[in-house]
């Protein structure tokens, strides 16, 4: 039997949830983005999906193009400032795409004294948004970061 | 059809600590299930969802893919370099097929 199951978290799910627990997402795209908004609205994406209130720190280093011009092809660099060693390292860098149909992009699994904590790749993104990265440090600690990516072309469907 | 090709650009000699940089490739069309072919028809979901890299058995890398991806995924990622042995890469696809490449790397 091939049942494939689609565990990620889908736009009309978390809305339901969102709006059932009285925290509603801000409502249709607006053309300049309001900084507070979006922040609490990752904020309260996270803590959904973690359980855990994220922090932003300049740790984290998400670097993607301001403007490009497909999003079926979007470049992008995460680098997070920690030394991985057994005290101090990351477990995993999580990347989400809010505006996406389907939220989660990737999920990078790192191991101390083994993997660097940088990752180069490319990702789909359906309309200008900002995309996040989560990341959960060895003591729990969740830190976020997000970037603003203007792409012209939606790269989902 | 095509077969989904896996290529890795990995260095085959390393000073012992020195980190080198993997380059992970595999042409894969990624097909998210949100696709209607010409009939109307959802394409369905198929996607590589998971990627892991083991040295010398040791799973030291490994990222789960979503919808969200690119088409062909392409990851490039550091490692450190501590003894000499085999590097294995795998990428998982929806339906259970992996597809894995192995390469050698000597650390002196």
């Amino acid at each position: 039997m091939e049942k494939i199951e689609r565990v990620g978290f889908t736009r009309r799910a978390l809305l339901t949830a969102a709006v059932a627990g009285g925290a509603g997402f801000a409502g249709p795209a607006l053309v300049a983005p309001l900084t507070a908004n979006v922040n609490d609205d990752a904020v309260e994406l996270i803590k959904q999906l973690n359980g855990k209130i994220p922090m932003e720190s300049d740790r984290l280093h998400l670097a993607m193009p301001r403007v490009f011009p497909t999003g079926y092809t979007v470049p992008l660099f995460l680098e997070v400032d920690t030394a991985m060693t057994e005290t101090d390292h990351m477990r995993y860098a999580r990347v989400l795409a809010p505006k996406n149909p389907l939220i989660e992009v990737a999920t990078f699994h790192f191991v101390p004294q083994r993997s660097e904590p940088r990752v180069w790749t490319r990702i789909r993104l359906a309309e200008p948004q900002y995309v996040l990265a989560v990341v959960e440090m060895n003591d729990g600690a969740l830190l976020m970061t997000k970037t603003w990516v203007e792409v012209a072309t939606n790269g989902c469907t | 059809m095509f077969t989904p090709t896996p290529r890795v650009q990995v260095p085959s000699v390393a000073a012992k600590g020195e980190v080198f940089q993997v380059k992970a490739l595999i042409s894969h069309q990624m097909e998210t299930g949100l696709r209607r072919d010409p009939q109307g028809d959802v394409i369905p979901r198929k996607i590589i969802n998971r990627f892991a890299c083991r040295y010398n058995d040791i799973v030291v890398f490994n990222v789960d893919l979503h919808e969200a991806m690119a088409a062909n995924p392409y990851i490039e990622f550091y490692l450190r370099a501590t003894e000499s042995g085999q590097l294995e890469f795998s990428w998982e696809e929806d339906g259970g097929h992996t597809y894995a490449l192995t390469h050698q790397l000597t650390v002196g």
